[in-house]
């Protein structure tokens, strides 16, 4: 009976906090776009979404990155996860590793430094200017493609490189017995095998795209996106527009929320499984066909890693005021820890409370998700999508129109900041637990039970150690995206709670690269350590990644 | 009383389907009882119900005289083991072992010599401090029957523990197991879907098959006296007559002709092969067929024979080494009288008499 009591206060608890910190504020963002600034219900908002041309060419140029994203990321994550899983690579560890590099930095950081290399002073242009080449800068559209593409090939590279490594040999051996040439061989056979691997890594790379802010505010140039559109009509200190904001965030999800879904779909769809007793080898090439294959996937891996190598570089260089000077020194990490840091502090206290908070709250509602499958499970496992579909400036946007007045105010608070990274977050806590508990035999708890242990203390001693590793490394992974965290946190944050990723932009914005360049090597660090750590639990499964 | 008595139990899992009928069986202490039927027929049902791992919907258990099903499962103080071992994969092969005996507060010198006893038993003396998770699932249920038996239960049970090993092993371990529980004398119920295995380690032998009991008895009666054509198809394997003249002609003159059969069937071993012509013998009737196919297959060989009650095969033990029956070749085969089983419509099986 005690039992039964604990699971129905947990289905309790875990509804009251979906509804106070996603419901309620997803909700509101969706009435307050119905109403216009006087207060009044109108479709209005709606429909100057249709009509202004800036709208238009917003929601246009959001797909336009979207897809060229997932375009480029395809190409080059297809391209690399292609050569790493069947030819002998030299140095192949190393490659995953830039490509983890790529994954867990801002990606505001791999605009900025693209913009150090080839923006309008920037190092490589001039350089090739010296030479006689013209080279046009790499604002707009086509930059915000070549950071989107090298920033989120990972996925693809992730996703495709496992379903390589999981199509059985003997299948191409018997299509080669059957007469296929090798392309044939890679068309029909291996392509098929890994397409639900490369559509839902190449959505995986849209939905993040779409959801991007830095990048296209860093180097659009003019150049809008949904995000910032909605950014910029909220933040505007004169003429502030908050419904049409929440207008915008309203499509925003849309858009997601279709992408996300297909996502879903593809990655359960025509999954194949087969006995792996023939696994691939990988083929060692010759000649030039090597040279390529190494060429391309070092470019690729490096180019990825230029940011934070960049970043890396620069942090260490010594400046004055915003101008760097020839020498290094330890000059900028020096100005973070006399004036800046208050913001590593508020970073890492946020990042540590929101994660103990998700690996609590997403264990317990894991096993409860886990262990019984009623209706109301089921209804709490839909529930827990919301947040995937929920682009961060999205959320911050919704927690601003509900948390400003009315019985909670947490403007301004540390709280907001939080809780708005536990509520994103949380799902994928809950799946984890979730998943890995359903891995587990029942037959486990059950042998403890008969050799007479009571249910709970078979639950305990049994279940609970086989989870835990699970579950740090999934707190782990929770904490290097609760760190990097920007596009939320640029909307909630005030004077007293700015994070590490919220100064990275501002120093950015401000022309202080120095800073933001040590800034972002401290977060890069912090983010290694969390990666490293969840793979010494997991085993080294970049998949955990994504 | 018997030690286990199981009356009348029933589980009904959706309105329309019950899992388990009204099954009684009553088990003897130190006695190898066997669960056999297909999957699905309930036997694992009837298992996890005197486990404690799903209750039953009607019917009593009783173990020594209390009522089970008022025992929650882990004071039921019944050893188990796993179809998939659930051996603890953080724990070591000692620690596995010991599991249980912490519960029972049994002090640490005499816990480490059971633990001992129990790994000599199983051969795993060697690997006590080693993890489990890399040894091999023989290895792994070693270690699951060990644990189970080192508590000192009052039955044990094992919910086909050796399906998930492969032939060779699947024959030693269960060789092991029976010699195990003879030796240390406890009431066992063992589920399995292998008719062979049953028959190899069995006292008695159960056979259901959806949720109720066909059969119970020894090995021997189980595969020669089947009671029912379910019990007789499905341990061991059987010809069965094709209805018509042929058939009435060879019941005639085995003087069963006045005995109402729908179904007559003879085991493949029961059934003689001779050259030429047919001729009738004492007990007995020769049907006169062709060879359709002969398969050797070392220490026996199955010989097809087109009939005129239908194709039958015939196991002959010993084959020579020289070539056998070639397809289309003419033979006799001859059915003793005492080797038909006749069932009714029902599928329950007809006295014939001597």
């Amino acid at each position: 009976m005690s039992r039964l009591n604990f699971w129905s206060g947990v289905a309790i608890f875990t509804w009251i906090l979906l509804a106070l910190l996603l419901l309620l504020p997803v909700g509101t963002v969706l009435v307050s776009s119905l109403y216009d600034p006087a207060g009044d219900f109108t479709f209005g908002n709606y429909l100057t979404f249709l009509t202004e041309t800036r709208f238009h060419r917003a929601l246009l140029n959001t797909l336009v990155v979207g897809f060229g994203g997932l375009a480029g990321a395809l190409l080059l994550g297809s391209i690399m996860a292609f050569c790493v899983s069947r030819f002998v690579i030299f140095g192949g560890r190393f490659v995953s590793l830039l490509a983890i590099l790529a994954l867990v930095s801002p990606p505001f950081i791999g605009a900025y430094s693209w913009i150090v290399l080839f923006g309008a002073g920037g190092l490589v242009r001039s350089g090739l200017r010296e030479i006689g080449i013209q080279m046009p800068p790499i604002y707009g559209l086509g930059g915000i493609l070549v950071v989107f593409s090298l920033k989120f090939y990972p996925y693809v590279y992730l996703m495709v490189s496992g379903a390589l490594s999981n199509v059985n040999r003997s299948l191409e051996e018997a299509a080669e017995g059957l007469g296929l040439t090798p392309w044939q061989r890679t068309f029909r056979i291996s392509f098929p095998m890994v397409f639900p691997a490369l559509s839902a890594g190449g959505l995986l790379a849209f939905i993040h795209a779409i959801a991007d802010f830095g990048t296209p505010r860093l180097l659009g140039r003019g150049y809008t996106v949904l995000a910032t559109e909605a950014f910029t009509l909220y933040s505007a200190e004169v003429g502030s527009n908050m419904s049409m904001a929440t207008t915008i965030s309203v499509v925003l999800i849309v858009v997601s929320m279709l992408f996300v879904f297909l996502q879903r779909y593809m990655s359960r769809r025509n999954v194949y499984h087969g006995n792996m007793i023939n696994k691939p080898i990988r083929i060692r090439l010759k000649g030039w066909r090597n040279v390529a294959a190494h060429v391309a996937v070092y470019l690729i891996g490096l180019l990825g890693a230029l940011p934070v190598i960049i970043s890396i570089i620069y942090s260490f260089r010594l400046t004055n005021g915003p101008v760097f000077q020839p020498g290094f020194g330890l000059q900028s990490y020096a100005r973070i820890l006399f004036n800046l840091g208050d913001v590593v502090r508020n970073s890492l206290t946020f990042s540590v409370v929101a994660v103990i908070l998700i690996v609590l709250v997403g264990t317990i509602v894991g096993v409860y998700v886990a262990r019984r499958t009623t209706l109301n499970t089921s209804l709490l496992d839909a529930a827990f999508m919301i947040p995937y579909v929920m682009p961060g400036i999205v959320i911050g946007i919704a927690y601003i129109a509900i948390f400003n007045t009315g019985p909670i105010v947490l403007t301004g608070t540390a709280a907001i900041i939080i809780l708005s990274i536990f509520i994103r977050r949380l799902p994928y806590a809950v799946r984890t637990t979730a998943s890995s508990l359903r891995q587990i035999s029942p037959s486990m708890e059950e042998a403890a039970i008969s050799l007479g242990y009571s249910p709970f203390q078979a639950f305990i001693r049994i279940t609970v150690p086989l989870i835990i590793p699970g579950i740090i490394a999934g707190g782990m992974l929770s904490f290097v995206t609760a760190i990097n965290e920007l596009s939320s946190s640029l909307v909630l944050y005030v004077g007293s709670t700015v994070t590490m990723p919220v100064r990275i932009y501002l120093l950015i914005l401000d022309g202080d690269f120095g800073t933001a360049a040590a800034m972002a090597s401290i977060l890069l660090l912090l983010s290694g350590v969390a990666v490293y750590i969840a793979f010494r639990f997991l085993g080294r499964n970049e998949q955990a990644l994504l | 009383m018997a030690y286990l008595m199981v009356e009348k139990a029933t589980k009904q899992f959706t309105p329309t389907f019950k899992a388990l009928d009204e099954v009684s069986v009553s088990v003897e202490k130190g006695e190898f009882f066997t669960l056999l039927g297909p999957s699905g027929c309930g036997k694992t049902t009837l298992l996890r119900a005197i486990a404690g791992f799903s209750d039953l919907t009607i019917g009593n258990i009783t173990l020594a005289g209390t009522d089970l099903r008022k025992v929650p499962p882990h004071q039921r103080d019944i050893g188990m083991v796993f179809q998939d071992y659930a051996v603890f994969p953080h724990l070591s092969v000692f620690e596995n072992v010991a599991f249980g005996l912490k519960p029972r507060k049994v002090a640490e010198a005499e816990r480490k010599a059971r633990v001992e006893e129990a790994l000599a038993t199983v051969r795993l003396s060697a690997l006590a401090e080693r993890m489990p998770a890399a040894m091999s699932g023989g290895q792994q249920q070693r270690i699951g029957i060990a644990r189970a038996m080192v508590i000192k239960p009052r039955l044990l049970l094992m919910d086909e523990p050796l399906s998930n090993l492969d032939a060779k092993l699947r024959i030693e371990l269960r060789e092991e197991i029976r010699d195990i529980q003879k030796q240390i004398d406890i009431a066992a119920i063992y589920v399995t879907h292998d008719q062979e295995e049953a028959l190899a380690i069995s006292d008695r032998i159960c056979v259901m098959s959806g949720g109720h009991v066909e059969q119970v008895g020894s090995p021997q009666d189980i595969y020669g006296n089947p009671q029912t054509l379910f019990v007789a198809n499905f341990v061991g394997t059987l010809n069965k007559f094709k209805n018509g003249t042929e058939l009435s002609r060879l019941l005639r003159s085995v003087s069963l002709g006045d005995v109402a059969g729908e179904t007559w069937t003879i085991r493949p071993e029961r059934l003689v092969l001779a050259d030429g012509a047919a001729e009738s013998l004492g007990s007995g009737f020769a049907l006169s067929g062709t060879v359709r196919k002969y398969t050797y297959l070392g220490r026996e060989a199955h010989v097809l024979v087109e009939t005129g009650v239908g194709d039958l095969v015939v196991h002959i033990s010993n084959p020579g080494r020289s070539a056998g029956q070639h397809a289309g070749e003419p033979v006799s085969v001859l059915v003793p009288r005492e080797a038909l089983m006749g069932f009714d419509s029902a599928g329950k099986r007809i006295a014939i008499g001597g």
